[in-house]
């Protein structure tokens, strides 16, 4: 009788559970090579927020009726043919959407094989909406109509920096970069952002110094900054290379009045490799644990072993934001009407003008862009603090 | 002029660590006459090895993680031999070395996820020390790595010329067959070579480590590439060709870098390899034959 009993649960429970709808979003990015940490923590905050979200009940459907949501997470090893090959197999499955990628030489030709303009008969590329956390190379979105990121726009930041540190060190005139000059994201950051905002705030550019994304040896670039003694060193570089040349610029004595670092070095790598180095050093950065949203974040995404920090955060965000678009343009959840719930997907994401962000609102742009709120933070005994909030 | 100046004395310093991985290169291919091209990221491998002393124990000395990765040297290079040629039919010549590339991948590999790909903060001795005359300088640190390599082949050329194994290990190179059958065991003199070199390759790591001042798996690919380098440009098989070669590299490198910039400074290296495979093949050193 108990064993009757039991099958006969077994098979109620089997039955429930198959009947469970569910959203599948597929996250990728570099889960390999240098930059593994990223993919990590992006798959983390991913999931952590997925968590959170199915035991508040899942999103709602067009009929009504709840769904939970997957993630799963694909290794694009941070190479762009490999980003396009999983693009096409996350397009493949029943995903509705795709989060990534982490690296912006990934993101460009990646966003080059979606479909330019919606409804454009004559273009067979691929209609897949992709919602970018991580790659923050300027101005990427507007390759496609169906690329979106949440990601902060650096020439805002730069240029509220460099606007703030004009009030803060008046007697600083003068700036000299250093760049990683074969790493996109790196190179357009110089070039594109904060030479440009220095420039437009006044300050004089003495020139920069150059360096490759695997260097070791920095003896020659931190000596050129030595000679141009400039008051504020800027360096856009990741953090392997910014620490080698913060350790030299350490043993040839170069202490400028101000350090400003890349967005993307306000994470821990910087921390682990030079904390005693990096002290002082300024970034903006769109994310910092001081919110109450922020801090719970953080923690969640702490247990499912990833870090939180700007990049990983805005896949945190993403999360949400595509619950509410799911919910708003009501999705069937029917894996027949996978395409059309892609292109809901897509044009709910269009329609946003403004989303609820761990640090504020974030505003859209109408080019798919995000205005995100940001705050500085610097280097100070091990840890980044927040130094400034200019909103 | 002084940068000038400035500039080959950093390169030629920096060009020691390419000296300590183009010795490794050299002695096994000397040996065996076979690349193992896993070495570099054998190396790397055993100083991310010592920071395993780190682990155990948070205030553990600098002298610690260097010998903890010298040991680890030692293992990791057994254990390429294992993996890469015992196993291996060394009558294929291009079989050991696709397994000493896979092993360079997978040992990348296993780094990478080891530590998430972020570069680990290396103790490093002497990084303090700055030879200053005028606006001249000399880093302290390079300078142990050069002093650390001309004893590397010191110690090499002793153990060589002036032992028994070295004898044997000599008549391996020269003569296999007749080695065997003069009663020498030629799996246990290839496997000593590899733990010799790999030993070496624990101090070429951390020297390395301790120089750059982190780790990251973004050194193995350039160090390999800079080390194969030397070790055509200073003859295969010449252990003071290695030297000379890696002191000569850094010194060009650093010169081109000078005066051309970053972008095509490599460039400029691989046409002097270039230069060198066309007008000396046999290298700076060439072992006579």
């Amino acid at each position: 009788m108990k064993t009757l009993a039991l099958a006969v649960a077994l098979a109620l429970s089997t039955s429930a559970f198959a009947q469970e709808k569910t959203i599948r979003i597929t996250g990728f990015g570099a889960k390999s090579g240098v930059v593994r940490s990223f993919g990590i923590n992006s798959e983390a905050a991913m999931l952590a927020a997925a968590d959170v979200i199915n035991k508040e009940g899942g999103v709602r459907l067009a009929d009504g009726s709840k769904a939970k949501v997957v993630v799963d997470f694909l290794d694009d090893r941070c190479n762009a043919e490999e980003g396009i090959s999983v693009l096409r197999r996350i397009y493949g499955t029943d995903a509705v959407v795709a989060v990534g990628p982490t690296c912006s030489n990934v993101a460009e030709p990646l966003f080059g094989i979606l479909q330019k303009k919606v409804d454009d008969k004559g273009d067979s590329g691929l209609q897949m909406p992709v919602f970018t956390d991580v790659a923050i190379k300027v101005g990427l979105a507007k390759i496609s109509e169906w690329a979106f990121r949440n990601v902060p726009n650096e020439t805002t930041m730069y240029s509220s920096l460099f606007y703030w540190l004009k009030t803060k060190y008046p007697n600083a005139k003068t700036v000299f970069g250093g760049v990683e000059e074969d790493f996109a994201h790196s190179r357009a950051s110089w070039y594109a952002v904060m030479k440009d905002r220095a420039e437009a705030n006044g300050y004089n550019v003495l020139g920069n110094s150059k360096w490759l994304l695997n260097d070791t040896n920095f003896a020659t670039q931190v000596r050129e900054m030595k000679n141009a003694n400039a008051d504020i060193v800027a360096i856009s570089a990741h953090p392997f290379t910014t620490c080698g040349v913060l350790k030299e610029m350490q043993r040839q004595g170069v202490k400028p009045k101000v350090l400003v670092g890349l967005t993307s070095s306000s994470s821990l790598e910087t921390l682990q490799g030079c904390a005693k180095q990096a002290e002082g050093m300024i970034i903006p950065t769109s994310f910092a644990p001081v919110t109450k949203e922020g801090k719970a974040a953080a923690e969640t995404t702490a247990k499912f072993k990833g870090a939180a920090d700007l990049h990983s955060m805005a896949a945190w965000e993403n999360m949400f934001i595509l619950k509410q678009v799911i919910e708003s343009e009501k999705l069937s959840g029917d894996k027949a009407q996978l395409q059309a719930d892609r292109r809901k997907i897509r044009d709910g994401l269009a329609k946003l003008k403004e989303t609820k962000g761990l640090m504020g609102v974030t505003k859209r742009t109408d080019d798919r862009e995000a205005d995100k709120p940001y705050l500085f933070v610097h280097a100070n005994k091990g840890e980044w603090k927040v130094l400034h909030n200019p909103l | 002029m002084l940068d000038f100046f400035q500039a080959v004395s950093d390169g030629l310093l920096f060009g020691a660590t390419y000296a300590l991985i183009g010795i490794g290169f050299t002695l096994v291919f000397g040996v065996m006459h076979k690349l193992n091209l896993a070495y570099a990221a054998a190396s790397i491998g055993a100083a991310y090895a010592g920071l395993l002393i780190l682990q155990l124990g948070a205030g553990a000395p600098p002298w610690a993680v260097f010998l903890c990765a010298f040991l680890g040297g030692g293992v990791i290079g057994w254990l390429v031999y294992l993996t890469c040629f015992h196993f291996i039919p060394l009558s294929h010549q291009l079989a050991p070395l696709m397994s000493t590339v896979g092993m360079l991948l997978l040992i990348d590999e296993i780094i990478v996820h080891v530590t998430a790909g972020m570069p680990q903060n290396y103790p490093a001795m002497f990084d303090d020390v700055m030879l200053r005359a005028g606006g001249f300088t000399l880093r302290g640190d390079l300078l142990l790595v050069a002093g650390v390599s001309v004893l590397c082949m010191i110690g090499l050329l002793a153990l060589l010329y002036r032992t028994r194994l070295g004898l044997a290990t000599r008549a391996v190179s020269q003569q296999p067959v007749a080695a065997q059958l003069c009663g020498i065991r030629v799996a246990r003199i290839n496997a000593l070579t590899f733990i010799i070199t790999g030993l070496l390759g624990g101090i070429a790591g951390a020297l390395i480590g301790a120089s750059v001042g982190a780790l990251s798996p973004l050194l193995t690919a350039p160090l390999t590439v800079k080390g194969l380098i030397v070790t055509v440009i200073g003859g295969l098989g010449s252990i003071p060709g290695a030297i000379v070669a890696g002191l000569l590299v850094g010194a060009f490198e650093n010169v081109f870098q000078q005066f051309r910039g970053v972008t095509e400074r490599d460039l400029y290296v691989m046409l002097l390899l270039f230069a060198f495979l066309v007008f000396r093949p046999g290298g700076l050193f060439a072992p006579k034959s």
